[in-house]
């Protein structure tokens, strides 16, 4: 049995680091619609979906194995990925997510993790390490085509959900009634991604305890490790992306209480169906096609496709970007013990600057009401008392 | 190598599967607003999204739900048979999203 060296600890907890990071930057994949509609208030519905991805990470005890998922060569003639060049890709990826919230962007946690590890592997051992085939099949194609496919599936259920709802104008229509669906619906996707994205970060774990001589090759996630992740990704989703969910919520489309019902229930049902068939797409893409599609079907509903813009820009950025900053990290973990010394404190450093950048202008849940509805609402109650009415109006004039 | 067979299967079973979960709940829906018990549930907070109505303006809309309930053409047993069905619908709803749930869990189906 080989020793606990320093750099597998320092590999587990950079692991549990990024998992912390996933679980607050998808937090507004699941709940950003029901915050948005007033389904759930922000607290409560951050606080479900921190539980229901607890619970999720320990319900999939399926091997997560997969995480490299064949895109760096391994085995015969292959590479066999170090725990170095592991943790170099985890500070890229966890630089990349923290810059994309600091951004208000959803991208996808999982690219950045690809990014980071592809990045460190092209330094690490060279280019011809990495599967570039794999890559495109596994990774791009599938982010092209999941915004696209939960998008047309969101547009369709939004109209169906208003063709079914219509009635004559002016009769109560109890769409309202939306906002209790939305609920389940959107704590399906919360569980779906537990289930998914805790798996990522365990299989990181295994993959280096496996690679350390810890652990039989071929085994599974031991259970301190899924207990590890399981807490790591509750703790960030409870500490929510209020800057994201922003973006999800009301700086894409407005989002009324059919339409969020509808969006949630195509990226559940998308995001099933494809974990069911055996690929994984990018919940964060899935969600935000969902949330398009469903502005599309709403009559009169408007889009702001710069936002949409920048957040495909983003998405597009996600695995260069991270590559290169796991390909930056890895060559300084490649110079030895000062490398990966130099490395921690250029990360601890990055990290923190961004918390600090982030603090300037802060949102949390109570910033999501915005100023010009808090406003109205001032004025409208205001309007409440009936004696007062009458004689205000000729003084106000608005 | 890209396997686009499963893209279309994956866009095919979701389709099918959020229609029928949507089409289900709406038409649960709009069978309680028939039956003269129409949902008014009110925004737990007022985030940027929501357009809020004054006050009065709400008072209307809820007047104006009760006058319709009342003003409803259906009988007493349609309006129970719609209630029952929209209950129905909810029900079907349910099983679709627990199957969703063993879906997720492998434990369950092996």
């Amino acid at each position: 049995m080989p020793e606990f060296s320093l750099i597998v600890v320092l590999v587990i907890a950079l692991a549990l680091i990024f998992d912390f990071t996933n679980g607050f930057h998808d937090t507004a994949n699941a709940m950003a619609t029901p915050i948005a509609t007033g389904a759930m208030k922000p607290k409560v519905a951050v606080g479900v979906a921190a539980i229901l991805n607890l619970v999720g990470a320990f319900l999939s005890t399926e091997v997560a194995r997969t995480v490299s998922g064949g895109i760096i060569k391994e085995g015969d003639g292959g590479v066999l990925i170090t725990p170095e060049l592991i943790f170099a890709g985890l500070i890229g990826a966890i630089v990349w997510n923290l810059v994309t919230w600091l951004m208000g962007l959803p991208s996808s946690s999982s690219h950045a993790l690809f990014g980071g590890l592809i990045g460190a592997t092209v330094i690490g051992v060279g280019a011809q390490a990495v599967d570039y085939n794999v890559v495109a099949a596994k990774v791009i194609l599938p982010a092209l085509i999941a915004p696209l496919i939960a998008g047309i599936v969101a547009l369709v259920a939004t109209r169906l959900a208003y063709m079914i709802t219509r009635r004559d104008v002016g009769k109560p229509d109890g769409r309202g009634g939306f906002r209790y669906a939305q609920i389940f619906s959107s704590s399906l996707v919360a569980l779906a991604h537990g289930t998914n994205d805790a798996q990522k970060t365990m299989g990181v774990i295994t993959l280096t305890l496996i690679a350390g001589g810890f652990q039989a090759v071929g085994s599974g996630p031991a259970f301190w490790v899924i207990a590890a992740c399981a807490l790591a990704i509750a703790i960030g989703t409870y500490t929510g992306g209020w800057r994201i969910i922003r973006t999800m919520g009301s700086g894409l489309t407005e989002i009324k209480p059919a339409q969020g019902f509808a969006a949630e229930t195509s990226t559940a049902a998308t995001i099933l169906a494809s974990s069911h068939l055996g690929f994984a797409l990018s919940t964060t893409q899935v969600a935000s096609g969902s949330v398009i599609g469903s502005g599309l079907g709403r009559r009169g509903s408007t889009i702001r496709w710069s936002m949409a813009g920048r957040i495909a820009l983003g998405w597009a950025m996600t695995l260069p970007a991270s590559a290169i900053m796991g390909a930056f990290a890895a060559g300084l973990a490649l110079l030895g013990p000062i490398g990966i010394v130099l490395d921690m404190v250029i990360g601890t450093i990055l990290i923190m600057a961004l918390f600090r950048w982030s603090r300037r202008n802060r949102v949390t849940h109570n910033t999501l009401l915005n100023d010009i509805d808090d406003a109205g609402r001032v004025v409208e109650i205001k309007k409440t008392p009936r004696r007062a009415r009458r004689s205000k109006r000729k003084k106000v004039s608005l | 190598m890209i396997d686009w067979i499963a893209f279309l299967i994956v866009s095919v079973a979701s389709m099918f599967s959020a229609a029928v979960l949507v089409s289900l709940y709406s038409l649960g829906l709009r069978l309680l607003t028939t039956a003269g018990r129409i949902p008014l549930v009110e925004p737990h907070e007022f985030t940027g999204a929501i357009t809020i109505l004054p006050p009065k303006k709400a008072a209307k809309q809820l007047k104006r739900a009760r006058k319709a309930a009342a003003a409803n053409p259906l009988t007493p047993g349609l309006k129970r048979l719609a209630l029952y069905a929209g209950y129905a619908c909810f029900v079907l709803c349910a099983i679709a999203v627990l199957y969703g749930v063993y879906l997720i869990v492998p434990v369950l189906h092996g």
